[in-house]
Order: C-alpha cells, then sequence, then structure tokens
C-alpha cells in the first residue's frame, strides 16, 4: 500500500519535469529550424515560476479558477495510469482506454474555466479544440482497437510486457507498422502544433482559450502542456516501442517521439478548421483502419 | 520638457524581502522569483507607430530575443511588458491605458522612440499625448527616432539587470499615486473618463494603498463611474417572486 | 394480497388520487410517500413477484408477474417518477396552474404512466404485454400532450407512429398465436427458437417495428424529439428518462428471451456476412450516430437534449445484441444511468425556463453565477451524458466498449466513439450557452430556483455520481435483469469488473482524480499569488471599451468549421422520407376515396357487393 502510494505521487513529478524538458525541445527544435538560438536550459521552469509568482491576478469567477484546478489535477490523476520504467501506478485498474478518457477531463475543466472568461475569443478557441478532439480522436480509437485486438488486452502493464518479451522484433511499431505511422500523425495532430494549432491561432482569435489566462491561471495551462505533450508521447511508446525497459531508454523514446513531428510544424503555416479535419479523417484514419483490418486477418 | 533629463522618470525603492533577513527559505524564495521574473518575460506590443518596425529584427533570428527569455504575447492579462512603440494619439492612450490596467504587476511599461519620450516630430500635433509618463508609470525608455534592434535588445537587457535587482517596481506607483495619473487623463479625455477596471479596488485588495490613491480626481471618477463590481456566486434559494424576474411561460 | 398486487393497487390508487385531488398541496406529499413505498415494495420483495388475480380471454389465461428484468426497468421508472413528482410538486407545480394548464391532469398522467408501464412491465404473457403497450402508449400521449398547443401538436405527430406500432405488434401476436398455439411468455421462450428461419423473420420483423417505433431507433425516431421536448417540465424528464426504454425492455424480451440472440444471428442476409443480428446492431449503431449529430446543430436546449435521448437508446440496445456478459451488462446499466442523469439534465433545463422564460440556446449565457446548484447539476449530468469519468455514464459506456472490442467489431466501436464524441461537443455547447460566457444584463437579477425544483435534480445528479464511482451497486440489479432473461451474467466488483484484458475500477480511478484535483488545487491556491475577481465587461477586446448593451458572446453556429465540413450530409432523409410516406398514404386515401364516392358510386358498391357475396358462397 506505502509502495503505490509513494507511485502516485512520484509518477505524475517524473512526467512534469519530463514533459518540461519536451518543451524546452519543441522550442529549441522551432529555434534551431528558424536558425536561432533558442531559449536557455530552464525556460520553461522560469515562466512557470514568473507566471505563479505574479502579485496581481485577475480572475473572472470561481470556474475559472477551478477549471484550471482540473486541467492540472486530471494529468496529474492520468499520469498514474501510464506505467514507466519501474513504477506502474494504478494502470491494471485501467486500461487504455480508460486513460483515454481520464485525459478528457482536464479538456472539460479548461473548457468550463475558459467559458467562464465570458470572451468570445475563448469561446471560439473551445469550439475548434473540441472539433480537434472529434478529429484526432476518431483515428486514435480505431489505433487503441488496433493495439488492444492485437495483445488481446488494453491493459497497459500487459501490452508493454508483449512487447518487451521480444526485443525489437516484438514491438507494436514492427509488427503492425500501419497503425504504428497512423499513431504518430494523430500523436502529431493531438500536439496541436502548426499546421493544427486552429485553437490557438494568436492573429486570429488571440489564443484562444488562453487569452484571459494570466498569472497562475496561464501558469497552470504550462504546466498541463508539460502533461499534455508527456502523456501522448508515453501513450506512443507504450503501445509502439516497447514501453521502457530502462529510464534511460524510455526517454530517449520519448524525445524522439515529440521530436518527430516537432520537426516539420515548425515550417507550416496553419489550417482552417475543416481541413484539419480533412485531413486527419482521411489519411491516419485510412492507414488506421486498413492495420486494424491487417491485424485481425 | 524639451529635454530628456526632465522627463519624470519615476523609480521607486526596491521592495524589502518580505521575511527579513532571518528568514533563509523565503529570502531564497524571493531571490528565486526575482530571477525568474527577471529572466521570463512576456511582452505585449503596442504597435502604434513606426518602432514596431523594428521589432520583428529584434524577434528572429538575427537579435533573437528568446535566449533572454522574451516572448511575444498576444493580450494583456498573459503579458509582463506593454512595449509602446512610437507616438501616442489622445484616441490611442485610451486603449493604451486599459491595456495596461489589465495587465497583471508585476508589469512594466516601455516606450521606443522619441515620440513617447517627448512627442518626437508630433511636438506640435494638437491630437498626440506626448509624455507617455504622465499617464502611466514607464520603467524604460528607449529612444532614438528609431531606436536600431541593437538598441531594443540593450534596453531590455537593462530592463532585465533592473528587474533581477527590484528596482523595477513602477506598477507600485500607479496604484500608490493613481490620483495623479488619472488625473492626467481627466485632463486630456474630460470628467467622465473611465475604464472597466478597478484600479482603486485593486490597490486595496493587494494592500497597494498610498496616499495620493484617493484624491480629488479619484472622487470626480466616483461621480461618474458605473461601478462594474464582479457577479459573485449567489445562491438566493426561495420561492417567492421577484418583481423583475419574467414569467416562465412557454412560447 | 401479496407484493405485486400491493404495488399494483398502489399505483391505480395514485392514479385515482391525482385525477381526483392532484391539484391540490396535499398530493405531491401524499405521491411522494407512494412512490417512496412502492420503491421499497419493489426493491424488497423476493422474485419473481406474481400477481394473485388473472383473467381468461378467449381461453386465453392472461396474468402478471415481475422478474428481475422487469423490476430493473420498474425500479428505474418508479425514481424517475418520484423525482419529477417532487420537481412539480412545489413553485414549478404554481407556476404551470397560474399559467392556466392543468396541473391535475398532468399529476393524473404521470401516475398513468407509472401505472402501465408497471403493468407492462410484469406481464406473463403476450395479452397482458399488449394491454400494458397500448396503455403505455396512450398513457405517454396523454403526458406528451400536456403544457400547451405546441406539445398537442408534437404529441399527433405520435399518434400514428403508436398506431402503426400497435398494430404490427398485435400482428406478430396474431402470427404467434396460430404458429405456436401459445401466448405465454414461458412457454413462448422455448417454442418459438423452433419456429422456421421465415416464421421467424417475419415475427421479429413485425415486433421489431412496434418495438423500434416506441424506442425511437432509426428510421423510426422522428416523432420522438418534438413530442418530448414539448411537453410539460417534470413530464419532459419522466418521458426522457424511461418511457422510450419500454421499447428496450420489450426488444430485450423479444430477442434475448423468446428467439435468443443465435437464432436471430441464423436469419442471414448474406451467409455467414450480414445478419439480422447484425442489422440490429448497425441499426443501433447509427441510432447513436445520427441523432446525436443532429442535436448538435439544436439551438433549443429541451430539442437537444431529447435528440440525445434517441442517440442514447442505440448504447443501450447495441449493448443488449451484443449478448456477452460485458455487453449486455453496458447496455442495461446504461438504461439506469442514462436515466439519471437525462432527468437531472431536463429538469435543470426546465429550472433554467423556470426562471428565464426560455431555453433558447442563443438568448442565454453567463447564468453560473446566478443559478449554480442548477449549473452544478447541469455540469455532473452532462459528464454523464458525454460518457466521462467520474460519472455512472462512462461506466455503461465503457462495457459497451469493452464488449465491441473483445468482441472484434472495430467499425461498430468506432460508431461508438464518434456518438460520444459528438456528445461531447453537443454537451459543452449546452453548458457553455446556458451557464458561460456573458451574463446579459436582463439576467443579472435572476436567483437561483427553489429548493423544490433544486433537490430533485440534486438527488439525480448524486445518484448519478455515486453509481459511477461503485458500480457495483447498479450491476447487482443489471446482473438480476440478466439472469432472468437468460444472459451470460457479468462478474463484477464494487468498483466494476476485474479481468486480465483490462479491468475497471472506478473506486481507485476516481479516487485518484480527486487526489489529483487536490493536488491541483494546493498548486493554484497554495503556490499561486493572489487574485482578484474582475467583472465580465473587464476583459480583453483588442483595446476596445466593453459595454452591457452590446453582447460580446459566442453562441450562435457553435461548431462553425466543423460545419463546414460536415454540414452538407444533413439532408434532412429521415424527414422526406417521413412526408414521401405521409403524402404516400395521403394520396392512396384520396385515390380510394374518388374510387369509392366520386366515380361511379353505385356501380363500385355492386361490384363490392358481388364480390364479396361470390367470396361468401364460394367459401
Amino acid at each position: 500500500m506505502m509502495h503505490i502510494l509513494i507511485e502516485l505521487a512520484v509518477m505524475p513529478l517524473v512526467a512534469f519535469t519530463i514533459g518540461m524538458f519536451m518543451v524546452l525541445m519543441m522550442r529549441k527544435i522551432a529555434a534551431k529550424i528558424q536558425r536561432r538560438v533558442g531559449p536557455p536550459l530552464l525556460q520553461p521552469l522560469y515562466d512557470i515560476v514568473k507566471l505563479y509568482a505574479k502579485k496581481t491576478q485577475s480572475s473572472h469567477g470561481l470556474l475559472h479558477d477551478i477549471g484550471i484546478v482540473m486541467a492540472v489535477g486530471g494529468y496529474i490523476a492520468a499520469e498514474t495510469m501510464l506505467p514507466v520504467p519501474g513504477m506502474n501506478g494504478i494502470a491494471d485498474k485501467a486500461g487504455l482506454l480508460t486513460l483515454a478518457y481520464v485525459t478528457m477531463i482536464p479538456s472539460l475543466g479548461l473548457a468550463l474555466g475558459v467559458g467562464q472568461c465570458a470572451n468570445p475569443n475563448g469561446s471560439i478557441g473551445i469550439a475548434r479544440a473540441l472539433t480537434a478532439m472529434l478529429a484526432y480522436d476518431i483515428p486514435f480509437v480505431v489505433i487503441i482497437f488496433g493495439a488492444s485486438w492485437f495483445y488481446g488486452s488494453n491493459n497497459l502493464i500487459e501490452v508493454i510486457a508483449a512487447q518487451q518479451a521480444g526485443g525489437i522484433a516484438s514491438w507494436g511499431v514492427t509488427k503492425m507498422p500501419l497503425l504504428a505511422i497512423a499513431g504518430l500523425f494523430t500523436l502529431y495532430a493531438m500536439l496541436g502544433k502548426q499546421p493544427f494549432e486552429i485553437y490557438v491561432a494568436p492573429a486570429e482569435i488571440a489564443t484562444g482559450p488562453m487569452v484571459e489566462m494570466g498569472g497562475k491561471h496561464l501558469g497552470g495551462l504550462f504546466v498541463m502542456q508539460c502533461f499534455q505533450l508527456f502523456t501522448a508521447s508515453a501513450v506512443y511508446v507504450s503501445m509502439f516501442l516497447g514501453g521502457g525497459e530502462n529510464w534511460l531508454f524510455f526517454i530517449l523514446k520519448l524525445f524522439a517521439v515529440v521530436a518527430i513531428p516537432m520537426s516539420m510544424a515548425f515550417v507550416f503555416p496553419r489550417y482552417r478548421t475543416e481541413d484539419v479535419l480533412a485531413v486527419v479523417w482521411r489519411w491516419p484514419m485510412v492507414l488506421g483502419l486498413a492495420g486494424v483490418w491487417l491485424v485481425m486477418h | 520638457m524639451s529635454t530628456l533629463q526632465s522627463i519624470p522618470v519615476v523609480a521607486t525603492k526596491a521592495e524589502k524581502p518580505s521575511g527579513g533577513t532571518g528568514n533563509l527559505l523565503a529570502n531564497v524564495f524571493d531571490e528565486l522569483t526575482a530571477f525568474c521574473r527577471s529572466r521570463s518575460l512576456f511582452m505585449l506590443h503596442y504597435c502604434t507607430g513606426c518602432g514596431a518596425i523594428e521589432l520583428p529584427p529584434a524577434m528572429t533570428s538575427r537579435f533573437d530575443m528568446e535566449r533572454l527569455g522574451i516572448q511575444p504575447m498576444v493580450t494583456p492579462r498573459q503579458a509582463d511588458i506593454l512595449l509602446v512603440t512610437g507616438y501616442v494619439s489622445t484616441k490611442t492612450l485610451k486603449r493604451i491605458i486599459l491595456t495596461y490596467e489589465q495587465m497583471n504587476s508585476p508589469k512594466y511599461v516601455i516606450g521606443i522612440c522619441s515620440c513617447t519620450v517627448n512627442g518626437g516630430m508630433y511636438w506640435q500635433s494638437y491630437a498626440t499625448a506626448k509624455v507617455l509618463a504622465d499617464y502611466m508609470p514607464v520603467d524604460m525608455y528607449i529612444a532614438g527616432c528609431m531606436p536600431r534592434p541593437e538598441a531594443v535588445i540593450s534596453g531590455l537587457r537593462e530592463l532585465m539587470a533592473n528587474i533581477r535587482a527590484g528596482r523595477s517596481d513602477n506598477w507600485r506607483d500607479y496604484y500608490r499615486r493613481y490620483d495623479h495619473y488619472l488625473g492626467n487623463q481627466q485632463r486630456l479625455f474630460g470628467e467622465n473618463w473611465q475604464t472597466p477596471t478597478d484600479v482603486i479596488g485593486e490597490a486595496r485588495h493587494y494592500g497597494q494603498f498610498g496616499p495620493e490613491t484617493l484624491g480629488e480626481h479619484t472622487a470626480l471618477l466616483e461621480r461618474h463611474q458605473t461601478p462594474l463590481l464582479p457577479f459573485e456566486m449567489r445562491l438566493g434559494l426561495g420561492g417567492e417572486k421577484t418583481g423583475v424576474e419574467n414569467k416562465g411561460d412557454k412560447r | 394480497m401479496n407484493a405485486l398486487d400491493l404495488l399494483l393497487s398502489l399505483s391505480a390508487l395514485m392514479l385515482l388520487a391525482a385525477f381526483l385531488f392532484g391539484q391540490t398541496r396535499v398530493y405531491p406529499w401524499l405521491a411522494g410517500i407512494l412512490f417512496t413505498g412502492q420503491l421499497v415494495l419493489l426493491a424488497g420483495s423476493d422474485l419473481p413477484m406474481a400477481a394473485g388475480v388473472g383473467l381468461e380471454i378467449f381461453g386465453q389465461q392472461v396474468g402478471w408477474q415481475l422478474d428481475g428484468f422487469g423490476r430493473y426497468f420498474a425500479l428505474i421508472t418508479i425514481g424517475a417518477a418520484l423525482a419529477s413528482n417532487v420537481y412539480m410538486g412545489g413553485e414549478w407545480g404554481e407556476r404551470y396552474q397560474a399559467d392556466g394548464h392543468s396541473l391535475r391532469w398532468l399529476h393524473a398522467a404521470l401516475a398513468g404512466n407509472v401505472l402501465a408501464m408497471l403493468l407492462l412491465l410484469s406481464s406473463k404473457d403476450l395479452i397482458a404485454f399488449f394491454i400494458g403497450w397500448e396503455l403505455t402508449s396512450w398513457a405517454g400521449f396523454l403526458l406528451m400532450a400536456q403544457g400547451g398547443e405546441r406539445a398537442l401538436r408534437a404529441a399527433l405527430r405520435y399518434v400514428p407512429y403508436a398506431m402503426g406500432g400497435a398494430m404490427a405488434v398485435l400482428g406478430g401476436l396474431v402470427l404467434t398465436l396460430s404458429w405456436t398455439g401459445t401466448l405465454d411468455l414461458l412457454e413462448l421462450s422455448r417454442v418459438m427458437s423452433t419456429l422456421g428461419n421465415g416464421q421467424l423473420a417475419l415475427l421479429l420483423a413485425l415486433f421489431a417495428i412496434g418495438f423500434s417505433i416506441k424506442m425511437g431507433l432509426l428510421p423510426f425516431h422522428l416523432w420522438q424529439a418534438p413530442a418530448y421536448a414539448e411537453a410539460a417540465g417534470p413530464g419532459t424528464a419522466f418521458l426522457g428518462a424511461i418511457s422510450a426504454r419500454m421499447g428496450l425492455f420489450a426488444l430485450g424480451i423479444l430477442l434475448v428471451k423468446l428467439m435468443t440472440l443465435s437464432r436471430v444471428a441464423d436469419l442471414a442476409f448474406i451467409d455467414g456476412l450480414f445478419t439480422a443480428r447484425d442489422l440490429l446492431a448497425w441499426v443501433a449503431a447509427l441510432t447513436i450516430v445520427l441523432p446525436t449529430f443532429t442535436a448538435l446543430k439544436q439551438n433549443d436546449a429541451r430539442y437537444l437534449l431529447a435528440w440525445h435521448g434517441i442517440g442514447q437508446g442505440g448504447y443501450m440496445l447495441l449493448g443488449i445484441v451484443m449478448g456477452d456478459a460485458t455487453g449486455s451488462a453496458g447496455g442495461l446499466l446504461h438504461v439506469f444511468n442514462y436515466a439519471t442523469y437525462q432527468a437531472a439534465l431536463v429538469l435543470a433545463v426546465f429550472a433554467v425556463m423556470h426562471r428565464t422564460g426560455t431555453a433558447d440556446l442563443n438568448s442565454l449565457g453567463g447564468l453560473v453565477t446566478r443559478m449554480p446548484l442548477t449549473f452544478l447539476v447541469m455540469l455532473l449530468g452532462i459528464i454523464g451524458l458525454a460518457g466521462l469519468p467520474p460519472m455512472n455514464g462512462f461506466v455503461s459506456k465503457w462495457l459497451v466498449y469493452r464488449s465491441l472490442m473483445v468482441e472484434g467489431r472495430p467499425l461498430l466501436f468506432l460508431m461508438t466513439v464518434i456518438g460520444t464524441l459528438g456528445t461531447i461537443l453537443s454537451v459543452y455547447k449546452l453548458i457553455h450557452n446556458t451557464f458561460l460566457g456573458q451574463l446579459r444584463a436582463e439576467h443579472e437579477h435572476i436567483r437561483e430556483a427553489p429548493w423544490s425544483m433544486t433537490v430533485p435534480m440534486l438527488a439525480l445528479v448524486i445518484l448519478a455520481f455515486v453509481t459511477g464511482v461503485a458500480p457495483g451497486l447498479a450491476l447487482s440489479w443489471v446482473a438480476e435483469a440478466q439472469a432472468a432473461l437468460g444472459l451470460p451474467v457479468l462478474a463484477y466488483t464494487l468498483g466494476g469488473i476485474e479481468s486480465p484484458r483490462g479491468s475497471l475500477d472506478m473506486l481507485w480511478i476516481v479516487g485518484v482524480l480527486f487526489a489529483g484535483f487536490g493536488i491541483g488545487a494546493l498548486l493554484f491556491y497554495g503556490a499561486g499569488g493572489r487574485s482578484k475577481r474582475v467583472h465580465q465587461l473587464d476583459n480583453y477586446a483588442g483595446g476596445h471599451f466593453l459595454s452591457a448593451d452590446v453582447r460580446y458572446h459566442y453562441s450562435d453556429h457553435f461548431y462553425a468549421g466543423l460545419m463546414h465540413r460536415i454540414g452538407p450530409l444533413y439532408r434532412g432523409s429521415f424527414t422526406w422520407l417521413e412526408s414521401a410516406v405521409a403524402s404516400a398514404t395521403d394520396l392512396a386515401a384520396s385515390l380510394m376515396q374518388a374510387w369509392y364516392r366520386q366515380a361511379v358510386p353505385a356501380l363500385t358498391l355492386l361490384v363490392a357487393a358481388v364480390l364479396g357475396l361470390g367470396w361468401m358462397v364460394w367459401r
């Protein structure tokens, strides 16, 4: 019992730390593509500390605050359902599908908080974010289906164990290459960077959901972004890249998974909402369904 | 006010660390936040005039502000720095004041170009507010017509050093001497001038009340103001009908 | 007098009382006590509960007996009626009367519905079943028609559907009798599966059409949304929560108990590829997706919820058609779960209507500060409706997903998830346009709904939350219903299910979720600086000064980008089909009329008479 409580406390911390460095990597990649130096090593931490330590902050009401609490708290809970090397948390009590739905809780919290800001830019941003979720979650569940059919379980611990049993040859990516490609595409859309950043759109809807967020509200969203990056990449690594044999390989895989889409992202402009739907419902969907067909036959 | 030296740049003393010298943990914490504040600056560039053209090179690959932790942001709530990049017409000034008041403290104002210092080439214009510091506390002027990106960067670095050392605390001045700033604003915009923000209430809430927060100008404001108090959640359960609620008939 | 007799007579007594003094202040209290008594009686009795009295009609025994399956639905029925009764017992009812409607009739219609449904649920043979079925239909019509002209018009649209359905069921009943010689359900469950494929297919078609109409399955769903949405508030809640599920009850009996799912799977359209069972599963899946996306386009909160009600029915049928322990448990559990949050949601919408006078999603907004309890109800309700943890809607949907995953039905699984995602979009629009965003100047003085309305809503969402955290509480009833129906019984735990292929333990998940919220709150309130509440007009608008007379709110055409892509897919095909059938019937009727009355009436009469005589002689 003590053992699991420690895991529950440590897993979110680890996720946050890794996620923070992912944010740094993302900004560094953007800087390198644009031939800049980019931010220093601890820049994400500086940003978060500064935002939380703002001396005057404006809130639009209780729900604005609670929304941020839910956004951060929901991810803290979700991290305990994602196995990392040496720690399984409560992954055996909540499978892949449950995890996918638990990660919608923070988005719902954010949506509520933004709603109370009474700013139409924010509401448009949420409307677009939910549309984007509708776009990428449809191929995502197809991929979840394929993977859990293949491994015969949607318990992530068993999915990882099955892959680690035979080395790279038994990884999801070699067994189900189509699903792995579709998954990477979906992950790209899920991360919400260019060309999929329809709901931030700074010059169009003034950063959408973040329009009225300052101080600890914005800081909470920065924390949430760290968790989000970690969660998305850790789910992918667990499904297709054999999870974590040890911490070194696990972290390498995690960063690689985020680095691939991010190296493409910053050369793109932005899609319109309907085009995001079109592209995400076309390519990852076709690949995913083909992959599921292959897995099942 | 024709010389640069006579421009009233307000600079207050550094705030004393809250825990005193005895509390090591509090000191470390204050040091950390001061450091993070100086190394993470989100700026809102209010591009009023030609100075704005010097910002893209300062942000992009040539000079790369991000290596200093400076990033552009979109709305006042997110920003730490308000960059006013050129002449300020009377009409624009209203928006700048609203934007400034909506920002979260600690917040810093930088006036770029001569126009914000003394009106610059708009010295004789009837519609231009000449000295930005009359209307809000300015932390840093970067003079020039226009200043080059190097100057912008060096100005920002100086601001960072000020923040790090706790010298740049002018946002408190706006609360403590609100009557002064409001007076200047009223002189320009007329006596029924008001913004939807509640500066006096904030001064009270955050303990930034000073002897000059209230005065004759704020008294004038209170006469004209339609107060905008936030809607608090209220339960107000009960059966009796009030006059204002609509009939619940179905259309 | 045994338990079922007592139950039915209590119910009949209430109907009488409602007729006599339903408009008085005493009646809601009496009804509350009687409903509670019925609930206790139902929950406490041993199964099966048989009625002491029976009839004999045309040599057929007619009797009533309640088994686990019927009791499960009966509990939900009475629970929903209890909540509606409390809601309309206070200020809502007074306003309803002041507006010139008859509260007595509303109470009577509600009591009548409960009685009719209890009769239906406890039927022991097909005649009792048909009596209950018809009573339910007409009682439902009575409840739909209360509350104004629009309600009546919407209810009238239901009548041809109900009549058509009744004819189909009656036809099936007659054929059953002539082919098997019995109408007793127990007897039929042994005999019916031995019928030939052709006979079985015809029976399935007739019964399934009749039952689908009540349940609002595609393509017979068009009547339901307006009829339910326009009814009087608590009536809408009751109808939405349980009324349509009588169709599911009947389908459950038909498909699982009488015909058995494996026999239904024998009726193949394409051998081995597409059977009647697949057809039912696909009808259920389409019933999830299409009405959900119709709901997404609604601008009236009542219609939005009513359309979701149709969509959620699909999950229930899909779960039952899957037929394994997990899927059928999910489908059945969803009946209960859905009833709890749908009733709460509808009541919340009517509480908003009670205070503001409108349910139009484009003329509300920002009410969270004025009606926080109603907001809380709607928040928990939409989390349930969208099927997210920690509410109970997640558990039942999860069981259905699990079943589809294990059985290997990727496309059906995809449809269910598309339905869920569409629901999330739609319910966010509902709560955003009602409670979030800018508070209108004319709503600044609105007050929270009175206790008589908030208490039943809160009780319902608390129930939905508790059975979400500990689904085992409701799963015990479900297991009983599964056993009574002859389905494999789910092995459940208090927190969900345990299985090597992926378990679910809601106790842990919700515990960790709330611990996460706690840490999030600690970070936010403890580590973050002080904040101050600001007015909604102190807001970013690119430097513009906002004022109360100009709306700064986004509500219309909420998912503009999505509609740009999927908008052309809304073709109104079903409305077209409905009007095509209606005009074809019209045309046929006027042709007949012309033939009989206009053309050559004397000759027609003569021909008809001669043919009739000839037929009689020839026989």
